[in-house]
C-alpha cells in the first residue's frame, strides 16, 4: 500500500512536470470546466428568480422546499468527489475510449504492479481543480448567503461522519468508472457507457425528492450517484437521511468489489490489437 | 549454473479468436446491425518448443502467421485459449506481477517512453515501478549507458528523440530491471542500416555479458543471420521449422544464383533454362534487368556447372557469377509454399 | 452541378457506413447526452409546482417539456463536429492529405457528416418526435403538430445546420494558431449551449435574451424550436429565417477567408 501511494505521488510530479510543457492546453482547459460551471450555475439562478423555493408537492400541498441558496450547496457539494475522482483517477476514460482500442493496454501488463491501478494512477487531470475549486466555492458562498440559524446547526456532529464518508463516494465515482471501462476488455470500446452512466449524475445535484420513483431508487442504489451528493449535503445542513451514510459505505464497498471482479474478468478475455 | 538449463518452455499453446463476418457494402452493414455473424478464428494453433539460457533465438513467419499473439501470451498481455507456457519456472497469467519482474518486453512499433517528458523521468519512474535498489540502478544504468550510449539524449523530451535513439531508449527501459528474458518485437523496424548495426551489435554485447535470454521477432532477416544460432518459423498458427539457421541453409539451400551480364541484350530470347533442365516455377526464377540477369535455380535438379556451361555456350556474356542464395530466399521460399507443403518436412528434421 | 455533386457521394456514403459501424457506441452516448433532459423535466416540473401562475414567461410546464426536448433534438442534428475533425488533422498534419486530393476540402467533411445525419434522422428525430408528439397529444388531448410549421421547422433547421457547419470549419481553423482541441473545443460547446438558450429560454433572461436572440447562436437551434413551438407568428418567422440566411452567408464567407490564410500558413509550416 505504502509503495503505491509512493508511486501514486511519483507519477502525479511526472504530469505537472509534463503541465509545464503544455501551459496553453491546461489553461484552456481549465477556464473550459469553469465557464461550463458558471453558466449551469447562472442558469439555475434564472430558474430560481421565478420562484421563491423549489417545492416538492403532493396534490397540490407543499411537503418540502429547498431555498436556491439550498440547491446550491446540494449542486457545489455534488462537484467534490466528483472533482477529487476527476483529479486523480481520469484515465480510466481514456481505458474506454483508446487505451484498449489501439492495443495500448499491452504496456500496462507487462509492469509488475497492479494494472488496475496503473492505468488509474498514470494521469493527474488538473483540469479537475477547476471542478473542484468552483464545488468549494459554492459551498462557501450558499453557507454564508443562509439565515444564521441554519448555519448554526451544522456543527461536527455532521461534518466530520460527512468527511469520513467523502472517500467512499469517491469510490463510487471511480467504481462505475471502472465497471465501464473495463467493457471494453470484450467489446474493445466502452467509454460510451462510461458516458451513460456518468452523466446520470447529473440527477444528484438537485434534491432527490423531485424525481419519481424509478428515477429515486436508481440514483440511490444502482448508480447511486445521489449518495455522493443530496444525501450527504441535506444531513450536512439539515441533519436528515443520517441513513445514507452507512448505507453509502455499504453500496460503494459493494460496487467497488462488482468492479474488481468485471476488471479482472476483463483481463482474461484482453485480447490486444492486431494478430 | 547449468548451460542448457530450460529458460522458457511452451507446450501446446492455443489461442482462439472471435471475429465478427460483415458482408461488404452498405447493405452488408445493415444485414450484421441486426444479425451479426462470428468466426472462430485459431490464431496459435499448438504451439511447442523449449528455449535454453542465454540463448538468442529468432521467431519468423508471415504477416498475420500469429508471431506477436505468441509473444503476447508469453509476456502474460494475452491469456492462452489453452496449453501453458513458462519461463523461469513461472505461469505468466498465473503469478502475473512477480513473472514481469523477470522479463523485459519491447514493441519496436510502440514506445513505453513517456513521450512528453526527458527521456531520464521513465527511467525514474521504471525504477520505483520495478523497485530496483539505487546502488543496482546506477550499475545498470552506467552499463546501458556504455553499451547503448544514452548519455547524449537522456535529458531530452522524448518525442523529440531520433527513431534510433528512442529505439536504443526503449530496450534501455526494458533491461533496466536486468530481466532474465527480453522480448524484442521488430526492433530494427524502420531504421537505417548503420543504426540497425549498431543495436545488432548492442543486442549481442547485452547477451554476452548479462546471459540475458533474448525472443526476437522480425522481418529483416539480417537480424536473424547475425544475431540467432537458432530460429522457430511459423506460419498459419503452426510451427514449421524449429531448429539451426544453417540447417535450414543446409536443408533448403539448393538454391543458387546466377547473375550474368548480356553483350547483346536481344540474345535473352536464346536462353530457355525451363525447357533445357525441366525446371518448375518453383525451382527456377528469372531476373531480367535490361542486359543484366540474374536465375535462380534449385541446385539439386540443375547443377552449376551445367547451368553455367549452357550459358555459355548460348550466349556471349561480359561478367558471370554464381552465388548461394542468401537465407531471405530460403524464407522467401518457404514464405510462399506456405505451411502444408513444410510440414512433412520439418518431422523428417 | 450534377456531376460536381456525384464526386461527394462516396464521402456521404462513408459517412453513413462510419455510423452504423459506431452504432452501439452512438446510442449509448445519446442515452447519457439525453439524461440532461430528464434531470431539467423533473427540475421544471418541481418549478412550475412551486410557482403560483401556471405559466412562466409564456412558456407552460407542457411547453417547456417539448421545449427541452425539442431543443435537444434540434441542437443535436445541427451540431457539426467539423471543428474537432479539422483540428485533429491539421495537429497531427494529416490534412495535406485532404489537401492534394481534387476535391474541395470543406466539402469532403460537409458530405461525410450529411451521411451521418441520414442515419441520425432515422434512429433519433423520429424516435424524439413520435414520442413527443404523442406526449403532447396525451397531455392536450388532440392532434398539436402543424405541418406547416413543421416544414418550416425542418427549413430552419437546415439553414441552422449550414451555420453551425462553417462556424465549425472556421472555428476548427484556430487549431492552427492555438494548438489545442480538447479546451478550445469545451469552450466552444459552453458558449453554443448557453447563448441559444439550450439550457434556459432565452426569453427567460428578458432584454439580455432578446439581444442573444439577434446572435448566430440564437439561429442554431432556439429559432427552429420557436417555430417548431408556435411561439412565432408569421412576420417573425419571415424575419428570423431571413436572419438565418444572413448568418449561413456571414460564415460561409469567413470560413472561406479563414480556410485561405490558414492555407498559406500550411505551405510555410511544411518544407
Amino acid at each position: 500500500m505504502r509503495r503505491y501511494l509512493k508511486l501514486h505521488s511519483i507519477f502525479i510530479k511526472q504530469d505537472l512536470k509534463k503541465l509545464m510543457e503544455y501551459k496553453v492546453d491546461f489553461l484552456l482547459g481549465a477556464v473550459g470546466f469553469l465557464m461550463e460551471q458558471a453558466v449551469q450555475i447562472f442558469c439555475l439562478g434564472i430558474i430560481f428568480s421565478t420562484i421563491p423555493a423549489l417545492c416538492y408537492t403532493v396534490n397540490g400541498t407543499v411537503v418540502d422546499s429547498w431555498s436556491f441558496h439550498e440547491v446550491l450547496f446540494i449542486y457545489g457539494f455534488s462537484l467534490i468527489p466528483k472533482g477529487i475522482d476527476h483529479l486523480f483517477f481520469d484515465n480510466l476514460w481514456g481505458m474506454g475510449y483508446w487505451i484498449v482500442d489501439k492495443g495500448d493496454f499491452d504496456k500496462y501488463l507487462t509492469r509488475p504492479i497492479n494494472s488496475w491501478f496503473y492505468v488509474l494512477c498514470e494521469k493527474f487531470c488538473v483540469d479537475a481543480l477547476g471542478e473542484f475549486i468552483v464545488g468549494i466555492a459554492l459551498l462557501i458562498y450558499s453557507t454564508l448567503s443562509m439565515p444564521a440559524e441554519v448555519v448554526a446547526d451544522i456543527n461536527w456532529w455532521r461534518v466530520i461522519p460527512v468527511a469520513l464518508v467523502l472517500p467512499f463516494c469517491i469510490m463510487i465515482f471511480t467504481s462505475i468508472k471502472t465497471a465501464t471501462a473495463a467493457i471494453s476488455f470484450w467489446t474493445k470500446r466502452s467509454g460510451h457507457i462510461t458516458h451513460m452512466c456518468y452523466m446520470t449524475n447529473d440527477f444528484a445535484k438537485y434534491p432527490v425528492k423531485i424525481y419519481n420513483t424509478v428515477v429515486k431508487t436508481a440514483i440511490t442504489y444502482i448508480l447511486p450517484f445521489a449518495l455522493t451528493a443530496y444525501y450527504p449535503a441535506i444531513f450536512l445542513l439539515r441533519g436528515e437521511s443520517v441513513w445514507s451514510l452507512p448505507v453509502t459505505v455499504l453500496i460503494s464497498v459493494v460496487l467497488f468489489g462488482l468492479s474488481q471482479f468485471i476488471w479482472h474478468k476483463g483481463l482474461r478475455a484482453y485480447e490486444s490489437a492486431g494478430s | 549454473m547449468k548451460n542448457n538449463e530450460i529458460m522458457i518452455q511452451v507446450r501446446d499453446l492455443k489461442k482462439e479468436f472471435k471475429k465478427a463476418v460483415k458482408e461488404p457494402g452498405l447493405k452488408g452493414s445493415f444485414k450484421a446491425l441486426f444479425k451479426p455473424k462470428y468466426d472462430v478464428v485459431k490464431a496459435v494453433d499448438g504451439i511447442s518448443f523449449d528455449v535454453p539460457k542465454g540463448e538468442i533465438i529468432g521467431f519468423i513467419g508471415p504477416n498475420g502467421a500469429g508471431k506477436s499473439t505468441v509473444i503476447k501470451m508469453l509476456t502474460g498481455i494475452l491469456t492462452p485459449t489453452s496449453g501453458t507456457c513458462t519461463i523461469g519456472g513461472k505461469i505468466p497469467t498465473q503469478n502475473r506481477k512477480s513473472y514481469v519482474k523477470e522479463i523485459g518486453v519491447v514493441f519496436g512499433q510502440r514506445t513505453q517512453l513517456w513521450w512528453d517528458l526527458a527521456l531520464r523521468e521513465t527511467y525514474m519512474v521504471l525504477k520505483e515501478i520495478y523497485e530496483i535498489p539505487e546502488e543496482d540502478y546506477k550499475k545498470r544504468m552506467e552499463f546501458l549507458n556504455e553499451v547503448l550510449e544514452l548519455d547524449s539524449f537522456i535529458t531530452s523530451p522524448v518525442r523529440t528523440l531520433s527513431l534510433g535513439q528512442r529505439m536504443r531508449a526503449d530496450i534501455a527501459a526494458a533491461l533496466l530491471h536486468n530481466p532474465k528474458v527480453l522480448f524484442l518485437d521488430e526492433p530494427t523496424i524502420g531504421l537505417d542500416v548503420v543504426v540497425k548495426d549498431n543495436i545488432r551489435k548492442a543486442i549481442q554485447k547485452i547477451n554476452a555479458e548479462s546471459g540475458t535470454t533474448v525472443i526476437l521477432t522480425t522481418h529483416d532477416l539480417e537480424d536473424i543471420e547475425l544475431l540467432c544460432k537458432r530460429i522457430v518459423m511459423i506460419d498459419k498458427g503452426k510451427k514449421v521449422f524449429d531448429g539451426e539457421l544453417s540447417e535450414l541453409r543446409h536443408r533448403y539451400g539448393q538454391m543458387r544464383e546466377l547473375a550474368f551480364e548480356l553483350k547483346d541484350a536481344e540474345d535473352i530470347s536464346l536462353l530457355e533454362y525451363d525447357k533445357n533442365f525441366n525446371l518448375s516455377a518453383d525451382d527456377l526464377s528469372v531476373e531480367v534487368n535490361s542486359a543484366a540477369v540474374k536465375v535462380r535455380f534449385n541446385s539439386d535438379i540443375a547443377s552449376v556447372e551445367d547451368m553455367l556451361s549452357y550459358t555459355l555456350s548460348k550466349v556471349h556474356v561480359k561478367d558471370i557469377n554464381v552465388k548461394d542464395a542468401d537465407i531471405e530466399e530460403i524464407i522467401r521460399r518457404l514464405y510462399i509454399g506456405g505451411g502444408d507443403i513444410y510440414e512433412t518436412s520439418v518431422t523428417d528434421i | 452541378m450534377k456531376r460536381r455533386l456525384r464526386i461527394y457521394k462516396p464521402f456521404t456514403r462513408a459517412g453513413i457506413l462510419e455510423m452504423v459501424a459506431f452504432r452501439v457506441n452512438f446510442i449509448f452516448f445519446l442515452l447519457g447526452e439525453i439524461m440532461k433532459c430528464f434531470v431539467m423535466f423533473f427540475v421544471w416540473k418541481a418549478v412550475y409546482d412551486s410557482s403560483d401562475s401556471t405559466t412562466l414567461y409564456g412558456f407552460s410546464y407542457d411547453n417547456m417539456v417539448v421545449y427541452l426536448f425539442v431543443t435537444f433534438l434540434s441542437g443535436y442534428l445541427t451540431y457539426s463536429d467539423g471543428s474537432y475533425v479539422i483540428g485533429k488533422e491539421i495537429l497531427d498534419g494529416s490534412i495535406a492529405m485532404r489537401m492534394i486530393k481534387p476535391v474541395n476540402f470543406d466539402m469532403c467533411f460537409l458530405f461525410q457528416e450529411l451521411g451521418g445525419k441520414i442515419f441520425q434522422l432515422l434512429i433519433v428525430f423520429l424516435p424524439i418526435t413520435v414520442g413527443l408528439e404523442a406526449y403532447r397529444w396525451i397531455v392536450s388531448g388532440c392532434f398539436m403538430l402543424n405541418v406547416p410549421m413543421f416544414l418550416l421547422y425542418c427549413l430552419s433547421l437546415i439553414l441552422a445546420y449550414g451555420i453551425n457547419f462553417f462556424f465549425s470549419v472556421t472555428y476548427g481553423f484556430l487549431a492552427f494558431y492555438l494548438k489545442n482541441l480538447w479546451g478550445t473545443d469545451i469552450i466552444k460547446g459552453v458558449i453554443i449551449n448557453f447563448f441559444s438558450g439550450a439550457t434556459v429560454p432565452l426569453a427567460f433572461m428578458g432584454g439580455f435574451g432578446h439581444i442573444l436572440s439577434f446572435l448566430p447562436f440564437a439561429s442554431l437551434s432556439y429559432t427552429p424550436v420557436m417555430i417548431y413551438m408556435g411561439m412565432y407568428d408569421m412576420g417573425q418567422i419571415a424575419f428570423y429565417l431571413s436572419l438565418q440566411l444572413v448568418w449561413l452567408v456571414f460564415f460561409y464567407v469567413l470560413s472561406k477567408l479563414v480556410l485561405q490564410s490558414a492555407m498559406k500558413r500550411l505551405v510555410v509550416h511544411g518544407g
